[in-house]
């Protein structure tokens, strides 16, 4: 195992954000020298209160944004610099998931299929599940505008799985979902995990994050102040007052 | 009751303009750049006030020659009627069932008739920016050379405000007639899509019955010698546009005041009629637009539903089925290429046969040399006209909202995006450049090849404003909409294809007039063609090296 990964001539690191910083305005960093390590087969969980960065960060990930200083290799490409190699690499789920109304759901997962070009067999097995999974197959010949929030947001979430990507990468994807699909969507990024994928999410709710995550990182303010597993997070915010409250702001549970 | 009608058309006003103001970024200098857009209005205003008041002064002095001056005020006034007639049915389906405000405001305790009168008096105000422009300029031009007395200016305004209520009334009428029917349908959105072709369609056939009303040679000899045959067809059919004509014409004086109160009397019992009528339809059909898409579950085809295709194709087919399926950005993008084209042409000859009573071979035999450079450069500016009503391109990033950063993480180049999404706007250019090519070529049976040359020239004029028009997008993106709307309407960005094409228009017309009679026209509008396609490399070329810079505002 370890002299495959190792013969790849990159050392298991699946996301690597070097000193990334970003600012929307002058002299104000909405992303304050950010550095990353995501590795190969772990769920990756990216907390933070409101504004902490998260959104900010991840589209520089998806390569949405530019940094303005740094840069972000995802699998060893850097999706600066080779961006269209980078970005075969990923599925994207953002945070709003009002996708493409007009279309129905099934034009919308063909499109995706185009675009990441998946041939026919395979597009309809996948499609299939997917949408079974989700218990959406149904309203696939409707359009997108007529899906609740929920079944937009898993019309999304099957379109990033398409062409199940190395890496999969989800900006605040439990908001919208009723309990059993949230329930679904963690099964679904643990078994993702398995065969050496990563799954990058953030989330603004604790116990998200204890359930699933190998390991976590906090960002408060643009500036990351921890990375590590749960257990460790909870460790440290024993000792540290200030920690501890902005462990307080994060919210502890959904609503 | 009346406050109330005030105060709801004030807020609807207010609403459509501030959201013109939010159309900026926020980051942006708001002052120096809102100046900016103030002035190049006035520009542009003024650069069409210029155009209608040279074109007034000649055909008024023409007139005056042979002493049929009062022939002008006819036409003009036909010309307002037709005008408002067209542009607000537009409005008027926007303003009556698409506009966003009507979320709020229906669920409010205001009575229908007040809405209507409400929803009205906006559609009057806008347009009453069109009539100072088609109506007052040639008029005033009209006063000052026939040298008229102090009544005439004050039966002008009288006229102006008042004689455009009743077309407005009438579109507004038909609209509303034909959405109300809208409660018997089970998918009420896709009916109004239709019904709004359907009213199109008819207006598009009524104007062209209307004047093309068949007459007996005798009653057209009467009416040639009458000398404004069309207007005086007819004065019949609308009895306020002889009341017009009458109260600006200096018969007597006392004919002149009576023919004031008259057309005030009649626009006033119209309006109160049409108000009765309007709140009892207006309901009917609005109600049913806030319900969205109905959830259907209708089976897969499983055959077609998995089929793959070349990214282009369906890239391409996303960006016709978002524009198709939703219905304002169907009419603000769509529609005009098919329509504008067919109206103006159609109209202008038919009100050419009409009133002087020969046929369109007559016209077409008028123009003795048919390859005439002036012919050539003539239809490319009718072409270029037309352009400027399809935005396309320049809405093809803003239409997509919150959706456009899709753009950016998918492993597609962005060139080769722009390139998909600038497809459906040439294919919507070409097909309105040949839809104008074949009426030309009915009207005037030109030689094939100088046709073809022709439409090479405007297509390569097409592909350059796609390109260039999908720039604008780029570097202002308006992205943060929550109705289709203010896309299309209240989107500052719009105002640059009309000034390229007033800028290309006027360029063209002073390389014809410098250099036209020295060359071969064959050849002038050949090189011209191949002058577009070489700035449409240079336009993409821009584009393509600075991809990267040009998406930094889509986030
Ligand atoms: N488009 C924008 N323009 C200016 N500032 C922005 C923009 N988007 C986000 N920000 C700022 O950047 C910071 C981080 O925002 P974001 O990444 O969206 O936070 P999160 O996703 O963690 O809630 C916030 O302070 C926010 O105000
Ligand atoms: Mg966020």
């Amino acid at each position: 195992m370890e002299s495959y990964l190792e013969s790849k001539g990159r050392d298991f690191v699946m996301i690597k954000i070097e000193n990334v910083s970003k600012s929307y305005v002058k002299d104000k960093k909405s992303i304050d020298d950010l550095n990353l390590e995501i590795r190969d087969g772990e769920i990756f969980g990216f907390l933070g209160p409101n504004g902490a960065g998260k959104t900010t960060t991840i589209k520089m990930i998806t390569g949405i944004l530019n940094p303005d200083e740094g840069d972000i290799l995802i699998d060893g490409k850097s999706i600066t610099k080779e961006p269209i190699e980078a970005k075969r690499k990923f599925g994207f789920v953002p945070d709003s998931p009002d996708m493409f109304l007009k279309l129905k759901g099934i034009e919308y997962l063909n499109f995706l299929a185009d675009i990441y070009e998946l041939p026919n067999e395979k597009r309809k097995e996948r499609i299939e599940e997917l949408t079974k999974k989700f218990e959406i197959y149904d309203n696939l010949n409707s359009e997108i505008q007529s899906y609740s929030h929920g079944m937009r947001q898993k019309v999304v979430i099957c379109g990033a799985l398409l062409n199940n990507p190395k890496n999969w990468i989800l900006d605040e994807p439990m908001t919208g979902l009723d309990p059993k699909s949230s329930h679904d969507l963690k099964e679904m990024m643990r078994k993702h995990c398995n065969n050496q994928n990563t799954v990058f999410f953030s989330t603004h709710v604790l116990e998200v994050a204890e359930k699933l995550c190998d390991r976590v990182g906090i960002i408060n303010k643009g500036k990351l102040v921890f990375v590590g597993t749960f257990e460790e997070m909870k460790n440290k915010f024993k000792e540290n007052k200030s920690l501890e409250d902005l462990f307080l702001e994060i919210t502890e549970n959904e609503e | 009751m009346k406050s109330k009608v005030i105060s709801l058309t004030k807020v609807i006003l207010k609403n459509s303009f501030q959201n013109m103001e939010t159309a900026k970024s926020i980051n942006e200098n708001k002052n120096r750049k809102s100046k900016s857009m103030i002035i190049l209005y006035i520009f542009v205003f003024l650069y069409l006030a210029g155009i209608i008041g040279v074109f007034s002064n000649g055909l008024i002095k023409e007139l005056m020659e042979i002493n049929q001056e009062q022939m002008f005020l006819g036409i003009i006034l036909l010309g307002i009627a037709g005008f408002v007639l067209i542009q607000s049915i537009f409005s008027a389906i926007n303003i009556l069932y698409y506009s966003k405000d009507n979320e709020y405001i229906l669920p409010l305790p205001i009575k229908p008739s007040q809405i209507v009168a409400a929803k009205t008096n906006v559609l009057l105000i806008t347009e009453y920016f069109i009539v100072a422009i088609i109506g007052l300029i040639p008029l005033t031009i009209y006063g000052i050379l026939t040298s008229a007395s102090i009544l005439y200016y004050i039966s002008m305004l009288i006229v102006l405000i008042t004689f455009p209520i009743i077309p407005v009334l009438i579109s507004s009428l038909l609209v509303l007639i034909v959405m109300s029917f809208a409660k018997f349908t089970k998918n009420r959105n896709r009916f109004q899509l239709i019904a709004t072709i359907f009213i199109l369609v008819v207006v598009c056939v009524l104007s062209f019955t209307v004047s093309d009303t068949q007459t007996t040679p005798e009653q057209l000899v009467q009416m040639v010698t009458k000398a404004n045959g069309l207007v005086e067809m007819l004065r019949g059919a609308f009895p306020t546009l002889g009341m017009a004509i009458d109260s600006l014409t200096n018969i007597s004086f006392e004919n002149q005041i009576l023919n004031i109160v008259l057309l005030v009397i009649t626009t006033a019992i119209i309006y109160f009629i049409y108000i009765m009528i309007g709140q009892k339809l207006y309901l009917k059909g609005a109600v049913g637009n806030l319900a969205s898409g109905k959830k259907t579950k209708k089976k897969l085809n499983e055959t077609k539903a998995f089929k793959k295709s070349s990214l282009g194709k369906t890239y391409v087919g996303k960006e016709f089925k978002t524009l198709l399926r939703n219905p304002i950005f169907f009419m603000q993008c769509v529609l005009p290429a098919i329509l504008f084209p067919i109206l103006i042409i159609g109209l202008t000859f038919a009100g050419i046969k009409g009133e002087q009573g020969g046929s369109i071979t007559d016209i077409a035999s008028m123009i003795t040399n048919k390859t005439s450079i002036y012919v050539g450069i003539g239809i490319l500016c009718a072409i270029q006209f037309f352009l400027m009503f399809i935005y396309i391109s320049a809405t093809a990033i803003s239409r997509d909202g919150q959706n456009a950063v899709f753009m950016k993480y998918i492993p597609v180049t962005l060139m080769k995006q722009i390139d998909y999404k600038v497809m459906p706007n040439i294919v919507m250019t070409t097909f309105m450049s040949i839809l104008t090519i074949i009426m030309v070529e009915y009207l005037f049976k030109l030689p094939v090849i100088y046709l073809l040359v022709i439409t090479v020239a405007g297509i390569a004029m097409g592909v350059l404003q796609s390109y260039i028009s999908i720039i604008v997008d780029l570097k202002k993106p308006k992205l943060e909409w929550n109705s289709e709307y203010a896309v299309v309407k209240q989107n500052m960005n719009l105002i640059w294809p009309v000034i390229f094409g007033m800028l290309n228009i006027t360029l063209l017309i002073i390389l014809t007039v410098i250099v036209g009679r020295f060359i071969n026209s064959y050849i002038f509008i050949a090189i011209i063609a191949v002058v577009y396609l070489l700035l449409t490399m240079i336009v993409r070329n821009y584009i393509k090296n600075n991809i990267v810079k040009l998406f930094t505002n889509i986030y």
